[in-house]
């Protein structure tokens, strides 16, 4: 097997949601490098959007910000926010959106605000920016975080982008024009999906080598398991080095621990 | 305000410098609609001038807001921001926000840029409100700060009964500041690269401070009109500044500058005599924003930021 780390493999992972083709908006963080695996490897026809307002660009790596210039190269289009947050996203013409998330609950609902009181907050988060508009209006939810007990409680201090709110007819209620989106959270020791029917997260994949009680003991909320919980499958010599070597060479976002 | 507006916009030559620009349009006690995003083409040397002439008592309104108001934050000048975010990315947070914000002495108003952005456009089509289909359901929707006018308004769809909308109010800053490629001495405005929220925030201002990379003339305008973002009547004041965005970057002219964001980021981080320390030299030790760019950023260096620019077009 060749030498990867799970963090890695996280990022391949969570590319592999993504389909060529796909109207993609695209979030700050981790989301950046994975979607660019995907568009130099099996979705170079997806549309990678970011909220700046540019359309369609073929990236050149490693982007640090959703303004960093090599996110716009080569774009059909570099437009305004209105332009993608209005017109393609609450328009209903997003297929994925790609998030990073700080805290998420059982609902998948994300807080990026406030721990604590909001006016006088015991820690104050960077805010919603674009990922309340995300989680609104993407037909379909991908998220990708660093598997940590405190970004897993029962519930978020502050829902800044809705998942199903407080269960499977939450989006409904509220009003949101998508009101059971498909939601995936990628993680460095599994893959959760929303089970429609209760509106909650439950693990559908493990990384290789995880077991559900590893999983379990890093998340505050109940955790059930889907009825086939599958391994995901390792990267190959020629993913991990393409991750490495031209996404990544930096490590701004992958540190090069190996624990494969 | 509007009846200085109305003047500056029949007056066919609005460059003046930045001093004289900050002095005549941005006073105490009013609000400021801020260009630019996270590293992408920020006022900051607006941003430097205000704080050299000392307007406190601010309202900031943005999208993402970042370096040029956490400048302003830091250096005590601001009461209360209205935005999406504060957010520098792998930079990290926008620290005296933050700090402000945990300590009790900075008001907040969260929205989404959606939201933001819709704000401001109800502001320049002279509309009351906007409706939008985010924040249904969140937290932005059930906590407000503990002053301000109304945050939104949920009603139903006339049109379909049961379907709920939420109107925000919208937004008309005394005067924005933004930092652009190419400006004539009317005042039309050309943006390069992306353009993130400033067409809807400038025209829904008061007044509106352009500092440009570069001078253009109206003739070449008029020969090119469809590439003009932003007609002058929307503008109140031209400057001459290039690398008015640094250390953020502008598209087509120069990257961000790495360094002096981490320089930045640390003595904001910090807070206290070091962030003091960093606002003395970077600001009031220096007369103008050349000043500070000659110390922090020499010829050199600006050079390679601009072949780094150039290679990633």
């Amino acid at each position: 097997m060749p030498a990867y780390t799970l963090e890695e493999l996280m990022v391949i992972e969570a590319a592999r949601h993504i389909n060529d083709g796909d109207v993609v908006f695209v979030g700050g963080g981790l989301p950046l490098p994975a979607t660019t695996f995907a568009q130099r490897t099996h979705a170079p026809n997806l549309c990678f959007v970011v909220e700046s307002g540019a359309i369609a660009p073929i990236v050149i790596p490693t982007p640090i910000s959703i303004s960093d210039p090599k996110l716009l190269h080569k774009a059909v289009r570099l437009g305004t926010l209105r332009e993608v947050l209005g017109c393609l996203l609450q328009r209903g013409l997003v297929d994925v959106g790609f998030l990073g998330g700080a805290q998420i609950d059982r609902f998948a609902n994300i807080n990026s605000t406030v721990i604590g009181d909001y006016t006088k907050p015991a820690m104050r988060f960077p805010g919603s920016g674009g990922a309340n508009d995300i989680a609104s209006h993407a037909r379909r939810l991908l998220i990708i975080t660093r598997h940590e007990r405190r970004r897993f409680p029962n519930r978020c201090d502050y829902v800044t982008s809705p998942g199903y709110l407080d269960g499977p007819d939450g989006r409904r209620l509220a009003g949101l024009n998508v009101t059971r989106p498909a939601i995936t959270v990628v993680t460095d020791l599994a893959v959760l999906e929303i089970d429609p029917e209760r509106g909650t997260l439950h693990i559908t994949g493990l990384m290789p080598g995880v077991s559900v009680q590893q999983v379990r003991e890093r998340t505050e909320f109940e955790l059930d398991t889907a009825g086939v919980v599958r391994t995901v499958e390792p990267p190959t010599d020629e993913q991990v080095e393409l991750l490495r070597d031209e996404i990544d060479p930096a490590g701004v976002y992958l540190s090069s621990k190996r624990e494969h | 305000m509007a009846t200085l507006r109305l003047m500056q916009a029949r007056c066919a030559h609005k460059v003046m410098t930045l001093p004289e620009a900050v002095g005549r349009f941005v006073r105490s006690g009013i609000s400021i609609g801020l260009g630019g995003q996270n590293i992408g083409r920020v006022a900051v040397a607006a941003a430097h001038e205000i704080i050299r002439q000392g307007h406190g008592d601010l309202t900031l309104f943005g999208c993402n807001l970042s370096i040029s108001m956490d400048l302003l934050v830091g250096a005590g000048l601001v009461r209360r921001c209205e935005s999406g975010t504060g957010n520098l990315e792998r930079f990290g947070t926008a620290f005296a926000w933050r700090r402000g914000i945990e300590n009790g002495s900075l008001e907040v108003e969260d929205y989404s840029h959606l939201a933001m952005v819709s704000r401001f456009l109800a502001g320049e089509m002279g509309l009351p409100f906007m409706p939008v289909k985010s924040l249904l359901g969140s937290d932005m929707l059930t906590h407000r700060s503990r002053s301000g006018p109304k945050k939104f308004e949920i009603v139903t769809n006339p049109w379909n009964p049961g379907e709920p909308v939420v109107l925000v109010p919208a937004v008309t800053p005394d005067v924005s500041i933004i930092h652009v490629q190419k400006a004539d001495a009317m005042g039309n405005v050309i943006i390069e690269g992306f353009a993130t929220h400033e067409p809807e925030m400038v025209r829904a201002s008061h007044a509106v401070i352009v500092t440009c990379e570069e001078l253009v003339d109206t003739d070449a305008i008029r020969l090119d009109p469809e590439r003009t973002t932003i007609a002058y009547p929307h503008i109140s004041a031209v400057v001459h500044q290039p690398w008015g965005a640094y250390p953020t970057s502008t598209y087509r002219y120069y990257d961000f500058d790495s360094d002096e964001i981490r320089r930045y980021q640390a003595a904001a981080r910090a807070g206290g005599d070091t962030y003091r320390r960093y606002l003395d030299r970077a600001v009031h030790a220096v007369e103008t924003f050349d000043e500070y760019l000659d110390q922090v950023c020499p010829a050199a260096r600006r050079h390679d930021l601009q072949v780094a620019m150039r290679s990633m077009i």
